[in-house]
């Protein structure tokens, strides 16, 4: 996030699309319902009827994968009504020109036209949004997971500082990250490009420092894989060893068949996880690890927030830490330079040679956590990116052009398939599957259908389907709601008995490599 | 424990006059009960929140006004085994190798307490309950320590001991048999030479609103006067995180399963939520309750509504926590206070 949680509170408009925010981020959801009861206005940009659309000012069901379009035409009717922030843009930013004449051809009737909707709702919530003093852009993987992903983040960037909704409390882009560490993963540099604080694994100088630091030389400059890419590389035989933490490849890949055949490929193939997983099935070693209830350390939050997590129980059985299975692996395999002796120590390391958390210390995160950039002891970190300046000095517009999904419905798949979670579940539901009163609450597998396309087909609510796309087959429970659009079925994709990712394709965004969970084309049968 | 409320609670028992201690000396007190009880007391935590712990696992934290998680966990906790299988021998819950004193209830608890033992003793008596439930000594902490000096309403009773803070120290003052001769024989702190009766009376000033607020709505549900509309209402901010459940002390709703071990089957029961689907879900699919509307209202009306019918009285206590917990501000006192400015005295 740019901006932080508490933000929600101080916005008078917020812009939410493609989050799910009270299922899945839940103290976020209920902040902006708060925040809606409080007066602020919401524009909810979302092809489902979720829980928060019920709170909105402005519900827009665009069709899935047409975010670019409908941002674009926003930015369109914003400027042509002179709605823009001109001190802003002129002060702050560059290549303004060249997004004026890219969003001038998304006029509110084609782009409307675009995404099934009608034109006044582009012109309203441009209209909302503009005139704001205080507008917050909040998004998940509705707008991320799409090979068009980095175009839909770069349009909500454009549209943050046409308005000027940027670097001030209570406005900014703020991605809402999908597990409660993946900011501090990525922050860590478990990213194929980069060391920690995102220092490139080409620049030599970087390069130099970490060599220095571990007494090691040579580390490689050349970029890695990125997961989606290295299941091909297994598939194909290119890449032959893998080494998977807490991750249900299996479940949350897309594609289930061709990761099954890419980790059957493999030669060896190591798991480290909490409860046996259908990947760990596949595994020569499978490494016992803890669960955050055993473990001590921090997790750092969506917003930039690097937060104490405390050990409460012993590990249970041969199970340890995940540290501390990675510095026993590297000594055993000959490096002698990772003996920690704690948590804190290694968070030592981290902040000698990672300038964005340099200032951060346990002492100082005892209570309450700091958010980074924190470059120095007595920083008090920073709740708002970007207030006099971005990183590169002056915000550049990327404009871009509309780009529709890679596998749209047709005669023979005629249905729109998105996936996603569902409130109950957590990812490959691992842990909620074994928790009572979540498995009791969703306990098989299901899959949303409007109630016009339930009644066309003769389905009845809980009737058991086929649903199939050219990956795959599988059984899900028919759930008849008008929380899915005519046209539209959404599934989640927690079952192993009817997993949503032996239906998902891996298209990838050519940039960032995410794949399109969220659109494929699908047919669906009733199951007797 | 029998609620056997003294009159005047100066001085009465002659052998035994009140004392006063301070936190210091109570927790050389709580250390002397140790050998005979296993002692639960208000604990602070590293991150300078407090909750129910063992001597030893915090500092001692009286101060601070109620405790967040319910006390009355001790005796109907999250979840327990019922029964256990294995090796062909089954198992059962084992008797308490000393019985619990359990430290920090604020009144509203000890009222809650009340209703559920109540609850649990009615038809048949739960043996998982009164395992720990029986012998247990029940102290209550009132009086000057709220959180931001907050006046802690005085229980008066419905304990075996009630620790009343003055300012600079408690008050110690028993109200059953085991209270008086837990306090009998100690001798740290001091004789009081003070009276009770200004801490009484500040406490009696207490503003007694949200009670008839309560009350109020009460009425309102059993004369059917709240429409459907105000429950979808409500219902729309509801996350269906239920921990207006899971933090109430008179909810008393469980799940039974059976946790399959590898060599092992245990018998487990465990906290359950009306706020689930699952609750009420037939084995058809069909769920009576199957609307957040119905859901939300039931958690509501079975308080304020059923159990006047069925026990003659309300069983909200007005602890707060559903209030303190619930991330959209749907808490029974602010559901309560909503109705009665929409739909009393019309």
């Amino acid at each position: 996030m740019t901006n932080s949680i508490s933000c929600v509170d101080q916005a008078d408009c917020i812009l939410v699309t493609g989050s799910n925010t009270t299922e899945q981020h839940p103290l976020i959801g209920s902040r902006l319902i708060n925040a809606v009861a409080k007066g602020a206005k919401l524009i909810v940009v979302d092809n489902r009827k979720i829980r928060l659309a019920h709170h909105a000012h402005l519900h827009i069901r665009c069709r899935n994968g047409t975010d670019v379009a409908f941002f674009n035409s926003m930015m369109q009717v914003i400027i042509k009504e002179g709605l823009e922030d001109r001190e802003f843009i002129s002060a702050r930013t560059e290549n303004y020109e060249e997004l004026k004449k890219v969003v001038a051809s998304y006029p509110p009737e084609r782009a409307a036209q675009i995404a099934g909707i009608s034109p006044q709702e582009i012109i309203e919530a441009a209209r909302l949004f503009a005139r704001a003093q205080r507008g917050m852009i909040v998004y998940s993987m509705g707008i991320t997971q799409h090979t068009h992903g980095v175009d839909n983040v770069k349009t909500l960037a454009n549209l943050a500082m046409l308005t000027g909704h940027l670097g001030r409390p209570g406005t900014g882009v703020n991605p809402l990250r999908g597990q409660n560490n993946v900011q501090g993963a990525c922050d860590m540099g478990a990213l194929p490009d980069v060391y920690s604080g995102y220092q490139k694994v080409t620049d030599a100088f970087a390069r130099g420092k970490f060599e220095k630091a571990w007494g090691v030389e040579g580390l490689p400059g050349k970029v890695g894989l990125t997961t989606t890419v290295a299941i091909d590389a297994m598939a194909e035989g290119k890449l032959k060893g893998l080494y998977i933490l807490g991750e249900n490849i299996m479940m949350s890949h897309p594609d289930q068949n061709h990761v099954r055949r890419a980790l059957q490929s493999l030669e060896f193939l190591v798991v480290q996880e909490i409860f046996p997983t259908l990947t760990s099935e596949f595994a020569d070693v499978v490494l016992p690890a803890t669960s955050y209830a055993e473990k001590d350390g921090t997790f750092t939050s969506t917003e930039r927030r690097v937060q104490r997590v405390r050990q409460a129980i012993e590990p249970v059985g041969q199970s340890r830490a995940d540290w501390q299975i990675l510095c026993e692996i590297a000594r055993r395999a000959g490096y002698g330079g990772m003996s920690y002796s704690s948590p804190r120590q290694v968070m030592e390391e981290i902040t000698s040679l990672t300038p964005s958390y340099g200032g951060i210390s346990y002492e100082r995160i005892e209570k309450v956590g700091l958010q980074w950039p924190c470059p120095a002891p007595g920083h008090p970190g920073t709740p708002v990116l970007h207030e006099d300046r971005f990183s590169r000095g002056l915000g550049f517009f990327s404009p871009v052009e509309y780009q529709p999904p890679a596998e749209l419905p047709d005669t023979e798949y005629p249905f729109l398939l998105s996936t996603g979670r569902c409130y109950f579940h957590f990812h490959g539901a691992s842990m909620t599957k074994r928790s009572r009163l979540l498995q009791r609450e969703v306990p098989l597998p299901y899959i949303e259908i409007s109630p016009e396309d339930a009644k066309e087909l003769g389905l009845m609510d809980r009737e058991w389907v086929w649903v199939t796309t050219r990956r795959g087959e599988v059984k899900a429970q028919a759930r008849v709601t008008d929380v899915v659009r005519k046209g539209v079925l959404f599934m989640p994709f927690h079952f192993e008995e009817g997993s949503a990712n032996a239906l998902t394709h891996n298209a990838l965004d050519p940039e960032c490599k995410i794949p399109e969970y969220k659109v494929c084309a699908a047919r669906i049968r009733r199951a007797r | 424990m029998q609620d056997t409320r003294i009159q005047g609670l100066r001085g009465k028992d002659k052998e035994s006059p009140m004392r006063t201690l301070t936190s210091v000396e109570l927790e050389a007190f709580f250390r002397s009960l140790e050998p005979d009880y296993d002692l639960r007391v208000p604990i602070a935590l590293r991150d300078g929140t407090r909750t129910l712990g063992r001597m030893g696992e915090g500092a001692l934290a009286l101060e601070g006004g109620p405790l967040l998680l319910k006390p009355t966990s001790v005796f109907f906790p999250q979840y327990e085994m019922q029964l256990g299988y294995e090796g062909g021998v089954v198992r059962m819950q084992a008797p308490l190798p000393k019985p619990l004193c359990v430290v920090g209830l604020s009144a509203q608890d000890a009222d809650c307490l009340s209703f559920i033992d109540e609850f649990f003793r009615s038809n048949y008596e739960d043996d998982l309950y009164f395992n720990k439930r029986n012998g247990a000594v029940i102290v209550v902490v009132s009086g000057r320590c709220g959180q931001d000096g907050e006046f802690l309403k005085i229980a008066n009773g419905k304990c075996d001991i009630e620790l009343i803070c003055h300012g600079t120290g408690f008050f110690m003052v028993p109200y059953t048999p085991t209270g008086r001769r837990l306090c009998s024989e100690t001798d740290l702190g001091r004789e009081a030479a003070d009276s009770l009766d200004l801490l009484k009376e500040e406490s009696s000033a207490l503003s007694t609103e949200e009670e008839e607020i309560l009350q109020r709505a009460s009425r309102l549900l059993l004369e059917d006067k709240v429409p459907e509309s105000f429950w979808t209402e409500i219902s729309k901010r509801c996350i269906a995180c239920t921990a207006c459940n899971l933090f109430c002390p008179t909810c008393t709703c469980f799940e039974v399963y059976d946790r399959r071990l590898q060599m092992k089957i245990e018998r487990q029961r465990l906290w359950d939520s009306c706020q689930l689907d699952g609750f009420t879900r037939e084995a058809s699919g069909h769920n009576p309750m199957g609307s957040e509307t119905l859901r939300t209202r039931r958690r509501i009306h079975h308080k304020l509504g059923a159990d006047v019918v069925r026990w003659g009285r309300i069983s909200c206590f007005l602890c707060g926590r559903c209030d303190r917990v619930c991330p959209t501000g749907i808490g029974i006192k602010a559901v309560s206070r909503e109705m009665v400015q929409r739909y009393d005295g019309r």
